[in-house]
This record gives structure tokens, sequence and C-alpha cells, in this order.
């Protein structure tokens, strides 16, 4: 006993200043009690003074959902809320985006992701005074469960998304509570650049939108982005899958910079350092010398580029292909731009909507493209820049302001945002590359471009090891530092090519955006780690 | 008309002091006065020399002209009625060879047409929809590549959904050196797009698109063969063509039989629509004729034409679309 009273008694010394502690928080906890006292106390008078709330199960905040029962209660969908609905009684959960009460009555705008409907709570039969004051209250972002039945309306209600119905609310719970103070209001993110202005209406800028992005997200404009994005992906793997490719996983974590370059992340590894993938190719080479024919995978890249620039990240989503070919790198760039006309295609017929919704807040010419895709030899492009007044050299590689002239040139001419440019000057490409057989100062490589942007560089590769060796020292690039990526081509390699696209840039040139941190969920920058 | 003689509203003969510092110009009002009476020389029946120099030139033409035709008539009978022993299938390559060469006198440099060389592939844009192809343009296009080495791609623009099989391979099977665009003097380069209007693109930076099939139809003729140096032929070659699409392929029925007729009767006098010699008229009218349906109900002479001009081989492009 005694011992423990002096383990106590020491405990107790130890924690001296944590006494104090204690003292506060249960000064503290005594003062919370009080205020809830007070407060039920004027929930009571309050009640007490309005007695006869007749309507008084028909509202409030219920317990947490901790999954205590389970309800059969079938929710409906808002996009479901059509006409053909009408006078039924149906169960709904959503957020509160605008509350307006109005004497007697209070108008809801209850939104699911893109699609929002009007709700109305009337003092009458179902509800009483205090209800509609309560839902008056309710925060905006707000949870609500909501039993109404669904009216035609006569006139179209121009604000929602959901026009012909309303709904007559019968019963509303908060289901879980936001905040009163949000960081960002929703309306003010999707507003038009430059609309509002006049009326002094607020405009969110980038930075806190990306610091709030859980809100920012909630956005029409985010939800639409975001939909497409997964639709590219979807379209991606559809594609290739049907072409006979594999996907496959690639390790991100590697011992060696791929590309010999000096950007790449360095990250402690046990003992020793490793790298940050900066691109899979090695790794899609390997497969292919694996005999796995056609590959791809989606996955991260990683860029350790200081670049503060509306088109770069340090962390983006890669989509690469590699594949064997036959006798001519064409059949590479062929799949490769089928693949993407196949994913324009896609979004074209099956995400208006979602293109609508951004075009609203972001407007922007349709993406137009050619089937087959437009390809065209980097001489011509040289050529037509000239043409144009540029001066520059016949191995000179094209400069971004060039590249988007020559983007627009081509627009002009053919009237196509995405065509390929073909045969680049070997100087200006990675060591890798296959030479031009008949023209030395030219190469088996070609880049994609959207919009006059750059979406995808890629090439023929060197499949024989002394071949790539000679390429190697040519370029002056340490022999020993990519000795395993020369020695997987000695037992026997298919000729082969690919490239690799950017998932967010890709989705950002096509709805004619301007800063790939819109079509990045969580983007990653020099500057930003968070959220 | 006549017109009334006014009096010159000043004399010519005022003297005036003029300061040294300035130009000195005649006197236009003095000028005025001599050109009045050089007209009033015309009107008293006395002929300008330059009037009689022109007159003499037609003269000189219409003579050649008709030497030509007299010339040209005899080899017409052989050469343009439809000969039975030739069997068109077998022929259509080989005459189509001797032809073009024997249709299309005169050199033309792409260089005189489409601007200096700058070291890369000369393309062609051409938008077409696909509701009217032009089936001219395709005839011209398998002239000219057999004139030229052409590379020729099909595209579908994005604002239109499908396009029927045949208009993909309206300009034949790929070329197979495709691959390498610099291996080809000319570009052809026809996109199935949503257009109201034809439309042809070259130079963005130095020319303006072109509009409609049958100016795109002139400048692509260029290519093959000068027009004719002689005005009066040229314009005669122009209307034709004009007649054809704006008469033939859009025209009511009313306008299209009274088309018929006309080119019956010109063909009446001569092998071919604009003279002794195969031109961009008879392309464009023998398109026009089968696009609007009317080759089964033409009379005589365009009966005789249309196989002429089936014999020549350069058709069959347009034909396979017809079918």
């Amino acid at each position: 006993m005694t011992k423990e009273e002096v383990q106590g008694a020491t405990e107790e010394g130890q924690q001296g200043p944590s006494k104090k502690g204690l003292k506060k928080q249960q000064k503290e906890a005594e003062k919370a009690a009080k205020k809830a006292e007070k407060q039920a106390k004027l929930a009571a008078e309050h009640q007490s003074t309005e007695e006869d709330d007749f309507a008084k199960d028909r509202y409030g905040v219920p317990a947490m959902v901790q999954s205590q029962q389970k309800l059969d209660r079938a929710l409906v969908r808002v996009q479901d809320l059509t006409p053909d609905k009408a006078d039924q009684l149906i169960w709904l959960r959503a957020r509160v985006h605008t509350s307006r009460a109005k004497g007697k009555q209070c108008f809801l705008v209850l939104r699911q992701q893109q699609f929002n409907v009007q709700a109305l709570v009337a003092v009458g039969d179902r509800a009483s005074k205090q209800m509609v004051k309560f839902a008056a209250n309710i925060t905006k972002e707000s949870i609500v469960d909501v039993e109404a039945s669904v009216r035609k309306v006569e006139q179209k209600i121009e604000s929602c998304s959901q026009q012909d119905v309303e709904l007559h609310i019968e019963r509303i719970f908060v289901v879980s509570q936001a905040e009163p103070r949000l960081p960002l209001q929703l309306e003010d993110a999707v507003r038009p650049d430059g609309e509002g202005e006049e009326e002094g209406r607020a405009t969110v800028n980038q930075d806190t939108k990306l610091d709030n992005r859980v809100i920012d997200l909630r956005t029409t404009t985010s939800q639409a982005i975001f939909r497409l994005q997964s639709g590219v992906c979807q379209l991606f793997r559809d594609t290739l899958t049907k072409k006979g490719f594999v996907e496959i996983q690639t390790p991100k974590i590697i011992s060696a910079a791929s590309e010999g370059g000096a950007n790449v992340f360095t990250v402690s590894y046990f003992k020793t350092s490793a790298y940050l993938a900066q691109s899979p190719q090695l790794y899609k080479q390997m497969c292919i010398c694996a005999d796995f024919d056609k590959v791809f995978c989606v996955g991260p890249v990683f860029r350790a580029e200081d670049s503060n620039t509306h088109r770069h990240l340090t962390e983006f989503v890669g989509l690469d292909i590699e594949m064997a070919f036959s006798y001519h790198y064409h059949e590479v760039i062929e799949s490769i731009t089928d693949t993407m006309v196949q994913i324009f295609k896609g979004l074209r017929d099956n995400f208006q909507t979602e293109i609508q919704t951004v075009n609203k807040q972001f407007p922007s010419e349709p993406f137009k493209f050619l089937e087959p895709t437009l390809r065209l030899e980097y001489t011509e492009g040289v050529a037509m820049l000239r043409e144009a007044g540029v001066e520059m050299g016949d191995e000179d590689d094209l400069s971004t302001p060039n590249e988007k002239l020559l983007g627009r040139l081509v627009k002009e001419k053919y009237d196509t945002d995405f065509y390929v440019l073909d045969k680049y000057p070997l100087a200006v490409r990675p060591f890798y590359t296959m030479p031009d057989p008949n023209d030395l100062k030219y190469s088996n490589s070609y880049d994609m471009f959207m919009r006059g942007e750059e979406i995808l560089s890629g090439a023929q590769r060197i499949h024989d090891a002394q071949l790539l060796t000679e390429r190697a020292t040519h370029h002056q690039i340490d022999l020993e530092k990519i000795k395993s990526y020369i020695d997987s081509f000695r037992y026997g390699a298919p000729p082969h090519g690919g490239g690799g696209i950017g998932l967010e840039r890709v989705c950002m040139l096509y709805l004619g955006l301007h800063n790939v941190r819109q079509t990045s969920m969580f983007p990653r920058d020099p500057k930003r780690l968070t959220p | 008309v006549p017109m009334y003689k006014v009096k010159p509203i000043s004399g010519g003969h005022i003297e005036t002091d003029l300061p040294t510092c300035m130009y000195k110009l005649p006197n236009i009002h003095a000028q005025q006065g001599n050109s009045c009476t050089s007209e009033h020389a015309l009107q008293n029946g006395e002929v300008d020399p330059a009037v009689r120099a022109l007159e003499a030139r037609q003269d000189e033409i219409m003579r050649k002209l008709h030497e030509l035709k007299a010339a040209v008539e005899g080899l017409a009978k052989t050469v343009t009625t439809p000969d039975a022993d030739l069997d068109l299938t077998v022929s259509s390559s080989l005459s189509s060879h001797s032809c073009s060469s024997a249709t299309f006198k005169g050199v033309t440099d792409l260089d005189t047409v489409l601007g200096k060389d700058l070291g890369a592939l000369r393309d062609i844009v051409i938008n077409a929809n696909p509701a009217q192809p032009p089936l001219s343009l395709l005839v011209l296009h398998s002239l000219l590549s057999q004139r030229y080495r052409v590379l020729s791609t099909v595209h579908v623009h994005s604002s239109v959904t499908s396009v029927p099989p045949q208009l993909l391979s309206c300009l034949g099977p790929r070329h197979a050196d495709s691959y390498a665009r610099q291996m080809f003097q000319l570009g052809f380069t026809l996109i199935w797009k949503d257009v109201p209007k034809l439309q042809m693109k070259f130079s963005v930076q130095n020319m303006c698109p072109i509009e409609g099939e049958a100016n795109v139809a002139r400048f692509l003729f260029k290519l093959l063969a000068p027009y004719p140096s002689d005005p009066a032929l040229a314009t005669l070659v122009d209307s034709w063509v004009d007649t054809a699409f704006f008469q033939l392929a859009e025209g009511s029925a009313k306008e299209r039989s009274a088309v018929l007729r006309a080119l019956n009767s010109a063909l009446g006098r001569n092998p071919w629509l604009a003279g002794p010699e195969f031109s961009l008229a008879d392309i464009a009218c023998y398109c026009c004729v089968q696009q609007s349906g009317s080759a089964s109900a033409a009379p005589a002479n365009v009966q005789r034409w249309i196989k002429s001009c089936e014999n020549l081989g350069h058709f069959s492009p347009a034909k396979l679309l017809l079918q």
C-alpha cells in the first residue's frame, strides 16, 4: 500500500505542471456545463413559450449516425427528380446549398454533386412556424435528410439543375452540421473570371481554393472536371485493353535516375538513398524485352523541377504506353493517336454535360480533332513557322512560344487541336532515340500537341546495346550509371517505341483550362505539399 | 448616247502668276478640252487606230480558231467517238496515261502557282461536307496524281460523327511511301467536315481560303495546265464551270433541262465543251450531270460526250462514289 502511495506521490510530483492543466480543464468543463445548462434552460423557455409546436417531431438534429439501426429507407438521387416522380413522397439526403426564409416559408436549394433542386418549407398543416425557422437556420453545406413530396412547377426554375420540379418538405433532419463560417463560398468559387467584378462580388483566388480543396471540390466545376478525368482514365484503359495491351505496374522507388537526368527526388532508403521514378520508361522497355508485346501503365510520376508554371507539377499521373512494332515506328504513332482519338470521341459523346458545366465558368472553344490524326514532319513545322516570320535553324528545338504559334498555324490550316509532329532533330532528343535511317540529322521521334501545348514526347527506342552505348558516349553519359539499362537489350529485344502522357495536362488542355492545378485533385508543386 | 455639250467653265488661257517654289502641273482644263475634241472626232466617223488594231487581232484569232477546229475535227472523230473495240476496264489506266499527256499541253510549274518551295511538303487542305462529295475535285486529284507525286490523305473532322466508308477511301489506296511526307511534291489532304461551303486552304499566311467547289477546281486545274491564254476561251471555260455548279448541281429541274439543251448544242459544234480540247469545263459539267442524275435523260450529243469522257478514264474515282 505504502509503496503504491509513494509511487502515486512521485507521479504527482512529476506531473506537477499538468496538475494546473487539470484544474484548468475542470474549470472549462464547469464553464461548458454551465453554458449548456443555460442553453438548455433557454431552449426550454423557448419551447415553453411556443409550446404548441405540433410539428415537433418533424424536424431537428437527431443523434449522430453511429449505425444504430439499419433503416430500409430508399433515398432518391437528386438527378432522378423528374416530372414523372410528381406527387410522390420521397426521402432524400443532400446538402443545403442555400437557404432563404421569407415570412412563413423558407426556400432551400438542396444539392447533390452537380445536381440541385429547389425545396420549400411553408407553414401549413405539415410544418409549423418553428419548423420553418429551424429550416432557415440550417447552416450552408450541412447535410440533411428530407422527406418531401415532389411537385411539378409551372415556371422552370432556372437556377437549379432540376428545373421542372420542386420539393415540398414534410420532414427535415440535420445529419451533419457545417460550421456557420465557410472559408469560401461555393458560388464565389464558380464565378467566371471577370464577371461580377463591377458589382463588387468576390472571386476566390487559386490558393484559397487549393487550401480548402474539400470545399472547392464540391463545386459543380470541380465535380465536372474530375468526373471527366476519371472518364479519360477509363477510356484510356478500355481502348488499350481492346487493342491487346497489358496493364503493368512499375516500381516508383528506383535505384538510379532512369533518364540520367538531375531532376529526380532523392529519398532515404535505409542506409543508402534511392530516387522517385521520373518515368516508368525503363520498366516499360524491360517488359517489352520480356515479351509482353504491348504494355501500358497508369501511375504517379515525379519530377524535381523547380518550375512554377501553369503546366508543371512535381507529381502527376502518367499514362504510359510502350509497344513492340513490326517494321515501322509509325505503327506506334498510329496506336497512340488512335487511343487519343478514341478518348476524345468518348469525351465528346459521353461527357457533354461535364464539358458544358466547366465551360460555364471557363469558356473555351470545343476541342477539335481529326481522325486519323494529322501527322506533320518537323521540317514542315519549321517551314510553317518561317513563313510566319520566325527565324530558326533546321536543328533548333521548338521554344514554348514557337510551339504555341505552330499550334495556332496548324489550327488555322487544318482546324485541329491535336496533331503529331514527327521526325525531330536527333540533337534535341535523349540518347536512347533511334536516329533516322536516311538522314542522321533527324530521328524517329515525335511529339504530340493539344491546343499547341506538348502532351506527349515519344520515340522509337534504340533496342541494340551496341548502338545504345555509342549514342550514350556521344551524349557524354557515364556508362556505369546506365549499365543496367543497356544490359536489358543484350539478350535480344524487339524493335519498340512508346510515349507517356500527363493525365492532368490532357484534361486541362481538352477543357481549355489555363492551369494544371485545376485538373489535379491535390496538386503538388514546388510551393505546395498540402493538403 | 450623246451627251450635252457644256462650255468650259474657265478658259484655258487665263494667265496667273505662280510662285516658283511649287511644282508646275499642266493645266487640267486645257487637257480636258483636248480629249473632248478627240472624242468628237471618233463620233464623226473616224476610227481610232487602237480599235482597228483590236479588230484585226480578233479577226486573226477567229481565223486561227477556225483553222484549229478544222484540223482537230478530223482527229476528234477518231478519238472522241466511243470505240467499241476498246475494253474500258482494261484500258482505263493505260488510256488515262496517254490521254493526260495528250490532253494537257503546256508545262505548269508548281512554284508558279503555289509559290516558292520552302523545302517542306506543300499541302493543299480541302474541307468538304460528306453530304456533298466534291466529285470534280476527286477527278482532279487523280489527274494530279498522274502528274506529280501526290501524298493523299483523308481525315474526318470531329464536327462529323460518321462518314460512309467509300468516302474514306475516295482518294484511292494509301501510297506505299506515305510514311515519308518529304518524298512528295504535293499534299492533297481531304477533310470531311461540317462546312456549309467547300473550302480550300493552302498557305494561311499568304492566301485566304478559297470557297466553293468551282473555285477550288479552277485552282487545282491550274496545277495541271495553264488556263487558255485566249481570254475568250478562258471565259468560256469559266462560264461552263459556273453553269455546271450553279445550274446543274443546285438548280431546279427547269434550269437543269435548259443547261442540258445548251450542252447539247455546244457539243454539236465541238467535241468538247470549250472547243477542241478537253478542259476543266468538261470535268465540271460531267461531274454535275452525273451528280444531278440527269445523265440517262440527256440528249444525244451529251450522251456521246459522256461516253467520250468515260473513255478517258479520268472519272473512275467519281464513278465509284456515284454507285
